[in-house]
């Protein structure tokens, strides 16, 4: 009896085990993650994620008629003006999971921190600046909703209306570049600036300037106020307040690295851009484009046989397909396709080449436009040469093996002059120069003010109605997961496709 | 009345068994008696080993039987021991047997391995003895359990030698992609983590993934195992029959027990080889009337157009064509590049093992190797077990029991799977089909020592040279087993503790090598390449305790367990990935120029208690009542605690009624409700957000100096007040045994209910996170199951048997989110039916995405589909392209009817037995034609090749008769830039010749002196033929992800083999 008796002691004595839950709540701490972080570093993290995908080269760098691919398949887009939705999706994933995701996060954690109130608006900046390339590549798109899954449980966020979001996006940047204060806390570790408020700023009105001059076509009383406000402010100074992201080894470029690694010999600049640099003998032909000559395959771009020298270029005639470009090619005494001019992969496209978000160049030509079109009161001519020779000037920043020389510069600006009766498409057609390898901007650019003047691609097969991709449908998942917000954003706005203008892309 | 049940039934199969008279035989007569009281036995079986010869007893006890001197008698009496008993030169032999020390009846083990008398369950279970898992095997011996279980649906995942075996018992019940049951052996879960892939898996259910893109499927738990070493094992199929297991058990439990000891005083020692040879089953029928090219041109350069595309020229005497590395060669096609790069796999184990047995114990201590190498031609694994397990008995009151297995296995290179880039399988279901393979290995290596560029399409790697510098390791050391003492206090009443743990560490490395064609340049000074290195480590720790008793009371007996567990996990990963080397070819994170080592940790415990008491009356009715209450750590305070019942109870008819017919020997109706709580889906630290800082800084400005990245863990947001899920099954059934056991059924019925799931819904992008997590989740599995044993010939030489099983299950999803009120609201407000998006393609949505929708089946394929007018015609763009549809519903990808038949035959000691097997009701997309649809190479693209375009069968956006001809490369790649799923949805069934299994055992002619003393043979044949399938040029089955968030997603791996060899089994 003693026997059961002690048993039973043991029993209760488990017993009591099971129903002690301390140590529970110790267990279920995860020791080896951080629940609270400086959001310097989440802002940075915005910042680097916000280097342009790979699918803007198959996309906005080819509607803009700057690089396309031959090949179809994965490689399909701009080049075909088909429909590839991978590629018409990259920038929405990147730039809500990478971008506004972060961003929203710094905003919500650091609203009302006197402490952190520069930190506060440095991300109101960049969130601007990310909204201001969603909603130009989609049109409406989630925005007030957006980037709150946790803070605000907004798991079906509704679209915006593309007016609502700039009215919005002008207030954000209006505030947030007048609100930094350089007797704040300078934010140190800030990857873009290291935290320079005067740096900050000068983005704050130079993204001002962009989302104003955006609004010309649909809304140029409204452009001119922003426009003025931006100027009032004050912009970019130099190409060193550029806004660019120093891509290491470490953290590559995107675009830099698909051009070096699966798609190498697959990329080539487009015949437009090699003659329209040709044709003023631009410098610029020579920084950025590289002919493998002779070149029959894609084992056949060897450094041996790379010429860098303008001469040489040409590029490759759109319409075609890597099949039948291949008489082409052969009339044009060139190997194969593989003999076209390509974006240098050893210099400006190099896997660690910057990623440049809005220079000192687009300003200053936005700012030339704007004169041009008496909203400031400064010379179109003069923001024009000084668009150029920043531009010019920035090869180096792509790569040292790009520099153009001063007296290089000089010489072009002598020989190609600004004219105001062709002011508008000169100012607008160095600025699709001035945002080569950005292509959210050039084709966003291209789209408001209709320079250059580009010929609708002759591909025989393709999905678009009218002469150019006007907007990217949006992704499948959304369809999806939120098809009524979405649907809402389609009843205002026009069918889901690659044709339906945005809103400030007014006909 | 039982008595007389078994009289009759012995006097039935007394009249079956007819003599035999065969060899040079004496007649060997006696009585055979009961040993306690010394009363003569009727109805006990007498029969020659190794023989159908055999007679029973009659109503005195006596037998006359025919035999040689050789012989050996075997002497049996349900719920006595077997005795054995070597004739010689007797003519006269009495025996007297001893009751088994356990009950009567067929004995199974249940929950926390307390074993049951096999009547007094109220639930289904299946049991499989050694010889059907040991003697037609395979590499993961569950792999060789297809079709052999009603309701138990087993997939080898077609991932090679080594991969894991997914295991679904009534169907998947929980949306979460892990539905696997609970691995038991001997009485204590071992963990059965598998690393199968997971990539497009968006559910966040805990699968582990790889880092980067290396994705192999790294074999799971229960390949540690070595079939050799099963006694028995037994599956429990309910949530009835895991009631006492909780948590992990909501999905049926399957219970192994290892052999723990011998039977017989001396040592025994049993020597078993195996030996099977594997033949890749390669099933493509491509197109060979157009070889390699593009645009409708065959290669006349060197590399534009050579490689992975067949949009070339019609095959022509005489043509040629210029091959990547400038040769040229004969254009023709190449009609067996997969085979001919494909070997045979070989799989030889060979396991010694020691034993001995007493009435107070004894041992079985077992040493076992296995080596197989796969079709790949550098893919081998080995696994090297020694199990021993113990029991003794001190003091006739103290019992000390228990088992260790220590495994350690090495499998190297296992198979890229679902890949594009570094995969083997995918670069050649894809490669052109004039492209010779020759040439190809000749030149997979150029004069810089890295990858010859031999596509445009540089993501197929050039299999040859993935031989040559792509390796994969993955070493696992593991040890689990448990020690149990128990004291039988009184002949009524014994306590039990016992301890378990389950502990592996595992070792993997694997590469990208220098030189791949895929690989971006490094900066100067280095080499391109990656290399990662990972050791994990798992702990899986069980204490429990029992205490039971029982008494009987006139016609009443109780039964009363209770007890106790504790189960503490806890997982730790240290990995480091490298980037661009130093010194080339050797790879070592020390000599990567930079580094990213992570490390990730994670613990929890579930603390319970329980308790059962069996109520049996007269020995024909049981009712079974537990209760268990679950405490998680991985939940808030508030919602950690569960409790849940169960009742279940057997009635025995045949035993409870003396009017029975007399074809009737066994009959017995069950039924069980019973309810389960599980955390499962939930990991720890799931209900915070947390932030983390990336492996390298970044410069600040154009400064010297750097900073940190943070970031967001995570793209599922947290939830703090998920509560856990529910389970509760009901189910009846019927057990009958009839005409002498010639007839046996064994049905269920069940209805099985999850509810407060666990879900893991997609979520906008554009909030920030992809994943929201929600607690509201219900789907109801319904179904039933059945087994029918028949013996339609029985005479002394020859005998038939068919086992037939099968089950039909269905899952219907019914509610998948709700407000915090628990009514179920439109949760995106767009009018349709609540679904959420759990798993995608590899490719894109488009290619097939897995929905869980309400009021349709679980796991729905959803893809981009042909717009079709009224009449159902394809519409055209002006392109002469096809108009999609995005994202429609195609149907479930879970099998409805999964079965198999084995018919066996015995003639004069010669077995032979084959097993057909199916799974019906389901389908899939095949990655892998969607890859030879855009690649030229399937058949259904040879429309249009003469005149080099397609003019859609169809209508355009008008209405009128397409007349466009779009380009026809471009027409059929844009199943790639458009993802299109339709065209490769297929029906997922088939019918398969699983296994043939042919058998001697030689014992009887081994000569009596001779140190062996059995000997069996068997020759086997697994996964022989196809009888039906509805999937071009692959198996069905050749497709496979660990979870079930992927169903149906078959992207390329190794193709699924047919293996022949035998099993040799010596006893000494």
């Amino acid at each position: 009896m003693k026997k059961i008796i002690s048993s039973f002691g043991l029993l209760l004595a488990l017993l009591s085990l099971g129903s002690c839950d301390k140590g529970f709540d110790q267990i279920n701490v995860n020791p080896i993650a951080a629940i609270t972080l400086d959001r310097v570093f989440i802002l940075n993290n915005a910042i680097v994620s916000s280097s342009f995908s790979t699918a803007t080269l198959n996309y906005d760098m080819g509607i803009v008629q700057q690089i396309i691919s031959p090949n179809s398949g994965v490689l399909t887009g701009a080049n075909f003006n088909q429909l590839n939705n991978g590629n018409a999706e990259g920038l929405w994933l990147q730039f809500y999971r990478n971008v506004v995701r972060n961003t929203t996060d710094v905003i919500e954690n650091t609203r009302g921190v006197p402490a952190r109130s520069n930190l506060y608006n440095m991300a109101r900046i960049w969130q601007a600046f990310a909204f201001m390339v969603l909603t130009d590549t989609y049109g409406d798109v989630p925005y007030s909703e957006a980037g709150k899954g946790f803070l605000a449980g907004a798991t079906f966020p509704k679209y915006d209306t593309q007016e609502s979001i700039y009215t919005d996006l002008i207030k954000e940047l209006t505030e947030a570049s007048a609100a930094l204060n350089p007797a704040g806390t300078i934010e140190v570790s800030e990857v873009l600036y290291g935290g320079n408020v005067a740096n900050w700023r000068r983005l704050g009105y130079s993204l001002l300037l962009r989302a104003g001059m955006r609004l010309s076509k649909v809304n140029a009383q409204r452009a001119q106020q922003v426009v003025q406000a931006a100027v009032q402010g004050g912009v970019f100074q130099s190409n060193a307040d550029n806004a660019l992201i120093r891509h290491t080894p470490n953290y590559v470029s995107p675009v830099g690295n698909l051009l070096n690694a699966t798609e190498a010999a697959n990329y080539y600049m487009t015949d437009v851009l090699v003659n329209a640099l040709r044709s003023t003998s631009d410098p610029r032909l020579a920084s950025i484009a590289v002919r493998f000559v002779g070149a029959a395959s894609g084992a056949g771009q060897t450094p041996a046989v790379a010429n860098r020298t303008a001469e040489v270029q040409i590029g490759m005639p759109l319409g075609f397909d890597n099949v039948s470009i291949g008489p082409i090619a052969t009339a044009a005494r060139l190997a194969s396709f593989y003999d076209y001019s390509q974006v240098d992969r050893t210099r400006v496209a190099r896997v660690a080449s910057p990623c440049f978000i809005i220079t000192h160049a687009q300003t200053q030509l936005l700012l030339a436009e704007a004169a041009q079109r008496g909203w400031v009161s400064s010379s179109a001519a003069t923001f024009y040469a000084a668009g150029v020779r920043a531009h010019m000037n920035q090869m180096a920043d792509h790569d040292a093996g790009s520099a153009i020389p001063a007296a290089a510069i000089d010489a072009w600006l002598a020989a190609n002059p600004y004219a105001a009766a062709t002011g508008l498409q000169q100012i607008n057609t160095q600025y699709w120069l001035a945002s080569f390898l950005n292509g959210p901007e050039a084709w966003a650019n291209f789209r408001r003010s209709g320079f250059p003047a580009l010929r609708k691609n002759p591909f025989p097969s393709q999905q678009i109605q009218g002469n150019f991709i006007n907007r990217m449908p949006y992704p499948i998942a959304e369809t999806a997961v939120n098809l009524t917000n979405l649907q809402a954003a389609v009843q205002r706005q026009g069918p889901d496709n690659l044709d339906t203008r945005v809103w400030w892309d007014k006909q | 009345m039982k008595m007389k049940n078994l009289l009759y039934l012995a006097t039935f199969i007394g009249c079956l068994l007819a003599y035999a008279p065969a060899f040079a035989q004496t007649r060997v007569s006696g009585l055979v008696t009961s040993a306690k009281d010394n009363v003569p036995m009727p109805g006990a079986t007498v029969s020659v080993k190794g023989t159908l010869t055999g007679t029973i007893t009659n109503v005195s006890g006596k037998y006359t039987i025919t035999a040689t001197s050789s012989d050996i008698l075997l002497f049996s009496f349900i719920g006595f021991k077997t005795i054995e008993l070597s004739v010689q030169s007797r003519t006269q032999i009495d025996v007297s047997l001893e009751e088994e020390a356990t009950q009567l009846g067929e004995v199974v083990v249940t929950a926390l391995g307390i074993k049951k008398e096999a009547k007094k369950l109220g639930y289904a279970t299946a049991t499989l003895g050694a010889d059907q898992i040991s003697v037609n095997r395979t590499v993961n011996f569950m792999n060789g359990l297809q079709g052999k279980m009603a309701g138990v649906n087993i997939t080898s995942l077609g991932s090679g030698p080594a991969g894991t075996s997914k295991i679904r018992i009534r169907g998947q019940s929980s949306f979460g992609g892990t539905n696997s049951p609970l691995i038991v052996v001997n009485g204590v879960p071992i963990d059965n983590t598998n690393f199968a892939l997971a990539q497009g898996n968006l559910s966040g259910d805990g699968s582990v993934q790889n880092r980067g893109n290396n994705n192999s499927d790294g074999g799971d738990g229960l390949s540690s195992i070595n079939p050799d070493d099963i006694e028995t094992m037994t599956v429990l199929k309910g949530a009835t029959a895991a009631a006492l297991y909780g948590s992990r058990a909501k999905d049926g439990v399957v219970m192994i027990t290892t052999k723990s000891k011998g039977s017989s005083k001396g040592i025994g020692v049993e020597y078993n080889t195996n030996f099977t040879t594997d033949i890749p089953m390669v099933l493509t029928d491509w197109q060979y009337e157009y070889g390699q090219g593009e645009g409708g041109r065959r290669p006349t350069t060197p590399n534009p157009t050579s490689g992975v595309w067949s949009f070339g020229e019609r095959f022509q005497p005489g043509m040629t064509q210029v091959l990547f590395n400038g040769v040229t060669v004969p254009y023709e096609p190449q009609q067996n590049q997969i085979r001919d790069f494909l070997r045979n796999g070989n799989t030889f184990t060979n396991t010694v093992s020691l034993s001995s047995g007493s009435e107070t114990g004894g041992f079985n201590l077992s040493l076992s190797n296995m080596d197989n190498s796969g079709i790949l031609p550098n893919n081998s694994f080995n696994r090297k077990t020694i199990n021993l397990g113990f029991s003794q008995t001190l003091a006739k009151k103290i019992i000390v029991a228990g088992n260790v297995n220590y495994s350690k296995e090495i499998n190297r290179n296992p198979p890229q799977f679902a890949q594009q880039d570094f995969s083997i399988p995918t670069s050649l279901y894809t490669m052109a089909n004039s492209m010779p393979l020759n040439v190809l290995s000749d030149n997979a290596i150029n004069a810089a020592g890295n990858e010859f560029l031999w596509s445009r399409f540089t993501n197929r790697t050039n299999p040859y040279f993935n031989l040559a510098r792509k390796f994969e390791n993955i070493m696992r050391d593991r040890i689990f087993g448990n020690v149990s003492v128990r004291y039988n206090v009184k002949d009524w009443l014994y306590v039990q503790g016992r301890v378990g743990q389950d502990y592996w560490s595992r070792q993997q490395d694997y590469n990208f090598p220098t030189g791949a064609a895929t690989l971006a340049p490094a900066p100067a000074g280095f080499v391109n390449g990656n290399y990662v290195q990972e050791a994990r480590r798992q702990r899986e720790i069980n204490a429990d305790f029992l205490v039971g008793a029982n008494r009987k009371f006139g016609n009443f007996g109780i039964d009363v367990t209770l007890g106790g567990n504790q189960l503490y996990v806890s997982s730790e990963i240290n990995s480091a990935s490298g980037q661009d080397f130093v010194v080339r070819d050797l790879y070592t994170i020390m000599n990567t120029r930079v580094k990213d080592p992570t490390y990730g940790f994670g613990e929890r415990r579930v603390n319970s208690l329980y308790g059962a008491a069996e109520i049996s009356y007269k020995n024909f009715l049981f009712v079974n009542v537990t209760a268990r209450n679950d405490w998680f750590s991985t939940l808030s305070p508030e919602n950690r605690s569960v409790l849940y019942p169960s009742i279940t109870s057997s009635f025995v008819f045949s035993d409870a009624f003396d009017n029975m017919p007399k074809w009737l020997s066994f009959g017995k109706l069950r039924a069980a409700y019973a309810e389960v709580g599980s955390d499962t889906d939930v990991g720890p630290y799931a209900s915070n957000l947390f932030y983390g800082i990336n492996a390298n800084l970044f410069p600040v400005g154009t400064g010297a100096a750097q900073a940190p990245l943070g970031f967001i863990s995570g793209l599922t947001v947290p939830n703090a007040n998920l509560r856990p899920m529910r389970t509760s099954e009901a189910e009846v059934g019927l057990e009958l045994k009839m005409f002498d056991n010639r007839v046996s059924v064994d049905m269920a019925f069940y209805n099985k209910i999850t509810r407060d799931q666990i879900v893991s819904a997609q979520i906008s992008d554009a909030s920030g996170f992809t994943n929201t997590r929600l607690n509201s989740g219900q789907s109801r599995n319904r179904g039933f199951e059945y087994l029918v044993n028949l013996v339609p010939v029985m005479s002394d030489k020859f005998r038939w048997e068919v086992s037939v099983n099968g089950s039909y299950n269905t899952t219907l999803v019914q509610r998948i989110l709700s407000d915090d009120n628990g009514t179920d609201r439109d949760y995106d407000n767009n009018g349709r039916a609540e679904q959420i998006v759990v798993g995608e393609s590899i490719w894109r949505a488009g290619q097939g995405q897995i929905r869980q929708v309400v009021g349709q089946p679980i796991g729905m394929l959803f893809a981009n589909a042909y717009s079709r007018d009224p009449q159902g015609r394809q519409i055209f763009d002006a392109a002469g392209l096809p108009v999609i549809t995005p994202l429609v519903s195609f149907g479930s990808v879970i099998p409805k009817w999964v079965g198999g038949i084995t018919n066996t035959f015995i003639y004069k000691g010669v077995s032979f037995s084959f097993l057909i097997d199916y799974k019906l009701g389901h389908i899939l997309t095949s990655g892998t034609n969607f890859n030879a649809w855009r690649h030229g190479l399937h058949k259904g693209t040879l429309v249009g090749r003469e005149t080099n375009t397609v003019v859609g069968d169809g209508v355009n956006q008008r209405g009128e008769v397409n007349t466009v001809a779009a380009p026809l490369q471009q027409f059929y790649e844009q199943a790639r830039s458009r993802d299109i799923g339709e065209q490769f949805i297929y029906n997922a069934g088939f019918w398969k010749l699983r296994q043939i299994t042919a058998g001697y055992d030689f014992t009887k002619h081994l000569p009596n002196k001779l140190f062996i003393k059995g000997l069996r043979l068997n020759l086997v044949a697994n996964n022989v033929l196809i009888l039906k399938k509805w999937v071009d040029n692959i198996d069905p089955e050749q497709a496979g992800f660990g979870s079930d968030n992927l169903n149906g997603l078959e992207a390329t791996g190794v193709p699924t083999t047919r293996s022949f060899g035998f099993n040799l089994n010596a006893k000494f």
